[in-house]
């Protein structure tokens, strides 16, 4: 046990600095080729421009650790934007109040997953799926699809545009929220249970692990921190509308996987979700900096996966055959 | 009656919906409309009964969408170039299977993880569509649409082809080996190989063959209308996988039959019309969506959860 | 792991420190006015990538472009999301474009990314969709909104004897300047069509296919209705192939706005009575001569004429630069057009 899990975090940690040598690989290449691509304004942009899928990542580590999957995030960043909204334009809130009010609907909404996925143990991809579908409806509902809520107060779009201390001042949120999520899963007992339910529930639940409540917690986290990245997105753009934030989840599970975190659970790390999210942003920005068409990121995302995934299988694959071994089985199930 | 229980609860709901219908909105069911509705619904449902093997197989497809948007375009190009039809559909299912193929190499060769292979092709082709197309639409000659029938009868042609395939399978699925080695690997792959049955190349024929229904399903939306939007298949992998999950296929696998996955598409697909009819605002569709996946969802997990209680 | 770890984020801060020192002034977005012969850079923003009407306008634009002798960069969203304009704004920033031409999907969130261009010293216009006016110098307008929307709904009285029911067909129920425009129909209506009745309104999220089925479903809903009106023009063919479908044909009407290309078949086939637009391939023309001479100081605010190229002179409204009037595509001379 003691040599498997050793070799097993020797393969990740490759994974991982393989990651960051190719990231710092396309931060040279675009620094080239592209124009005022490697200044500091640019990357401050990137900062802000990623924020918000970065805090989705984050939170979907753990989940995807466990050996589930979120796909309503995004759904939910809309939903929380626009209820921000509907609390200061319409319930007259303060901003703070406003905001408190809106992480707990988020924490709310985890809620629901929560319990159809751990109380209820159903599948965590076709819960999401149906919250997926729920809460972009309920959004677009609340709105009438038409209603968007703007003429924040310049206080509050500080958070989404300005810098403090030289720094975009959402990066202060992002930073707790890695130092938040970090701690959780690479120090603390929860984040061992994550790891353990992933590899095997049975197991896990036989070593005394409460499956129940450490699931529930994560997917509760998630809803808190879509409502967080809600909160942040208004500021950025400075407008709540119900469409916020489509396609965020892809993003934020295109960036764990990336990082190195299986899909199955049980193997996993934050750093590698935070390469996986700086190699997709590099990728974006440099991209348009280069002035290239933009299709070319998001074909280039799904090659860079494809590879990601490929790579991490291929020195299993290489010493299986020299050992003459059983070939690659087919992947477990999927959460 | 009990094994089809799932099944005949969402058949059941159906009937439920269609009789509310009849009663507030019986202009729902004019049989032009009714059949407009069907045959656009017919290429869904072809590539639902592929999802539906995939997911039985304990896989899961998300690309679909792309894939009938590239190969929809790649119909439309060879059509507008005069092709015979029959090869032009020949290409289309063609295409589909290559890329299927791709997806089941990777799946099934490299044992990479079904969701994220089909998650990185999905915006692969779609990106790559995009930037060749840049959003023009394929213009059709006029002997495309309906194959050069009549309306009726090439829309009559479509939904029978649609339903042709699903019995087929359906059939196919309970009586060919083939079919049962599906379950088999969709509940336990390990067990099957030792049982005999070649899990890896089951697999990746399950993708094959779910590229190929969906390159049909592409021409069979194609000659629908005389242009080729390149955003057609927008959303389908959420269409088919709610579909398949409402109709009582088990996402983890070997459990489900297409009767269900049919009665699903026919309740997913009548919402929206449904809500015309009823003078529902249109934006109450994707709760109703959800609200309905997860209800199926929950039932199921109720009754596990009362089978081993 | 510790030490790998620590390594890697030293590498990082180095690597992220190093840049710091990288050249940070922009190609030429200064505020000299800049001899005749300069190049600029144009940024021209789409609402979305991939969309027929754009491309037209693009076409128009890289025209302009050329004859002006200045390097045009199209890039646009090609996902729904909606800060995805904010973010190609914002790059096109830190590229250093020396001007902006912009058509806005959300009027206050893009505005936000815009005044951040002017701060920098970039000039902004927007066409087809305005932003927020203190956002940009000037909005090349193709014909105000409630032109647009008037001309829809007068067309389609007009069709319908000033008596009937009609239905709209959108393209998604958040767009800006959708919304403004089924506002107008709605003025109008009011205002001078009271035997009219609109008796729904429908999203098709910009996809053909969905306007047909949803098409389908209005027809067999209101049996007396008269007329589709799409705001979209990815709704006009999508409706007329359902109202075809169905038999229809003449008994329903279909009109909107979209292109002549798309819609020649059906405006052949009697199905479609008509379909509005302008010329885009002259709005995107003229909004690239308009940016041009607001980056070099040619057009400024409060001139009353603007002559921009090959098309003549233009009158300004304000800070409408007018491209002029919708024209109707219809039977007669939508075959003198190819976009």
């Amino acid at each position: 046990m003691n040599t498997d899990k050793h070799g097993l975090k020797k393969n990740l940690l490759r994974h991982e600095t393989i990651l960051f040598v190719v990231l710092v690989a396309e931060w040279l290449f675009f620094d080239v080729i592209g124009h005022n691509f490697g200044t500091y304004d640019n990357t401050c942009d990137i900062l802000r421009h990623y924020c918000e899928i970065g805090l989705l990542a984050l939170a979907m580590t753990p989940i995807i650790l466990t050996g589930g999957i979120d796909l309503s995030v995004a759904s939910l960043l809309g939903l929380c934007a626009i209820l921000f909204g509907k609390f200061w334009r319409d319930a007259g809130m303060p901003i703070p109040l406003a905001a408190a009010c809106t992480i707990g609907v988020g924490a709310l909404a985890g809620g629901l997953n929560a319990t159809l996925i751990s109380w209820l143990r159903l599948p965590p991809l076709i819960v999401t799926l149906g919250t997926y579908s729920l809460f972009r409806g309920l959004a677009e509902a609340i709105t009438h699809g038409v209603d968007t809520f703007t003429d924040f107060p310049n206080s509050f779009l500080f958070l989404g545009q300005e810098r403090w201390l030289g720094i975009p001042a959402q990066a202060f949120v992002f930073i707790i929220a890695t130092i938040f999520f970090w701690l959780l899963v690479h120090r603390t007992t929860f984040g061992r249970s994550f790891r353990a339910i992933g590899f095997s529930p049975e197991g896990a639940h036989y070593a005394g692990i409460p499956l129940g409540r450490r699931v529930a917690m994560v997917y509760v986290l998630a809803g808190v921190v879509s409502a967080i990245a809600a909160i942040i997105y208004t500021a950025r753009l400075g407008q709540a509308k119900a469409d916020a934030g489509t396609g965020y989840e892809l993003f934020a599970i295109t960036a764990v996987v990336l990082g190195g975190t299986s899909i199955f659970g049980g193997v996993g790390s934050i750093h590698g979700t935070l390469l996986g999210v700086a190699a997709i942003a590099v990728l974006h920005s440099g991209i348009a900096h280069a002035v290239l068409p933009g299709e070319m990121a998001g074909m280039l995302t799904g090659l860079l996966l494809i590879l990601a995934l490929a790579g991490s299988i291929l020195p299993k694959m290489i010493s299986g055959l020299r050992a003459r071994k059983s070939a690659p089985r087919l992947a477990k199930q999927i959460p | 009656m009990k094994k089809y229980f799932r099944e005949l609860s969402v058949a059941a709901a159906l009937g439920i919906l269609l009789l509310a219908l009849g009663i507030f909105a019986p202009s729902f069911f004019q049989p032009q409309p009714l059949l407009s509705l069907v045959t656009r619904e017919a290429p869904t449902l072809v590539v639902a009964c592929g999802m539906a093997l995939v997911i039985i197989c304990r896989q899961i497809d998300i690309s679909v969408g792309s894939m009938f948007a590239v190969c929809s375009v790649c119909a439309g190009l060879l059509a507008a170039m005069h092709w015979p039809l029959a090869l032009v559909l020949a290409a289309s299912v063609l295409i589909g299977a290559v890329f299927g193929a791709f997806n089941g190499a990777l799946v099934a060769g490299l044992g990479l993880p079904s969701i994220v292979v089909t998650l990185a092709t999905m915006v692969t082709w779609r990106e790559g569509l995009r930037w060749l197309r840049q959003g023009v639409w394929v213009d059709l000659p006029n002997d495309v649409q309906w194959f050069g029938l009549p309306q009726m009868a090439g829309q009559w042609t479509l939904v029978l082809v649609a339903l042709t395939i699903l019995i087929l399978l359906a059939l196919a699925m309970k009586h060919f080996s083939v079919g049962r080695f599906i379950y088999a690997v969709g509940s336990d792959a390990e067990a099957a190989r030792l049982a005999g049955i070649r899990p890896r190349l089951l697999t990746f024929g399950v993708f094959v063959f779910m590229g190929a229904l969906t390159g049909l399903a592409a021409m069979m939306n194609t000659i629908q209308s005389p242009q080729v939007d390149p955003n057609s298949g927008t959303g389908l992998e959420l269409k088919t996988i709610a579909a398949v999950v409402v109709g009582g296929v088990a996402i983890s696998g070997g459990r489900g039959t297409l009767w269900g996955v049919f009665a699903g598409l026919l309740l997913l697909a009548c919402i929206s019309p449904a809500l015309t009819h009823l003078h529902v605002e249109a934006f109450w569709g994707k709760v109703i969506q959800g609200a309905i996946i997860l209800l199926a969802v929950v039932a199921d997990g109720l009754r596990t959860r009362k089978q081993r209680n | 792991m510790k030490k790998t770890f620590s390594l890697l984020l030293a590498m990082t801060v180095a690597v992220f420190s190093g840049c710091k020192q990288s050249a940070e002034t922009p190609s030429g977005g200064n505020n000299t006015p800049a001899p005749a012969a300069k190049q600029l850079t144009i940024g021209f923003l789409p609402k979305s990538k991939g969309n027929a009407y754009f491309v037209s306008c693009a076409k128009g634009a890289q025209r302009a472009a050329d004859e002006l002798g200045d390097k045009l960069i199209v890039d646009g969203p090609t996902d729904p999301d909606p800060a995805r304009q904010n973010e190609i704004v914002e790059n096109w920033i830190t590229l250093g474009v020396d001007v902006i031409a912009a058509s806005c999907e959300n009027k206050e969130g893009i505005s936000t990314a815009l005044r951040k261009a002017q701060a920098k010293g970039i000039k902004v216009v927007t066409y087809d969709a305005d932003a927020l006016p203190d956002a940009r110098s000037f909005f090349v307008n193709q014909a105000t909104s409630q032109g647009i929307g008037y001309a829809l709904m007068d067309e389609a009285a007009r069709l319908c004897d000033t008596n009937g029911e009609f239905a709209v067909i959108t393209g998604s129920l958040t767009a800006g300047n959708q919304v403004a425009w089924r506002k107008y129909v709605e003025e109008r209506r009011a205002a001078a069509y009271s035997n009219m009745k609109c008796d729904a309104v429908e999203a098709c999220d910009d996809l053909k296919d969905k306007a047909q089925s949803e098409t389908t479903a209005l027809l067999s809903t209101y049996p007396n209705l008269k007329l589709i009106l799409s705001t979209t023009s990815l709704g006009v063919p999508g409706a007329a192939e359902a109202i075809k479908q169905a038999g229809k044909t003449g008994v329903v009407k279909n009109i909107g706005l979209g292109l002549p290309n798309e819609n020649k078949r059906y405006v052949h086939d009697g199905v479609t009575q008509g379909v509005i637009l302008w010329k885009t391939e002259d709005l995107g023309y003229l909004t690239v001569y308009a940016a041009d001479a607001v980056a070099k100081g040619a057009l400024k605010s409060g001139d009353k004429m603007f002559k921009a190229g090959s098309l003549g002179e233009f009158e300004i409204q304000g800070d409408n630069i007018m491209l002029g009037k919708p024209f109707t595509f219809n039977k007669d001379n939508i075959d003198q057009f190819d976009f």
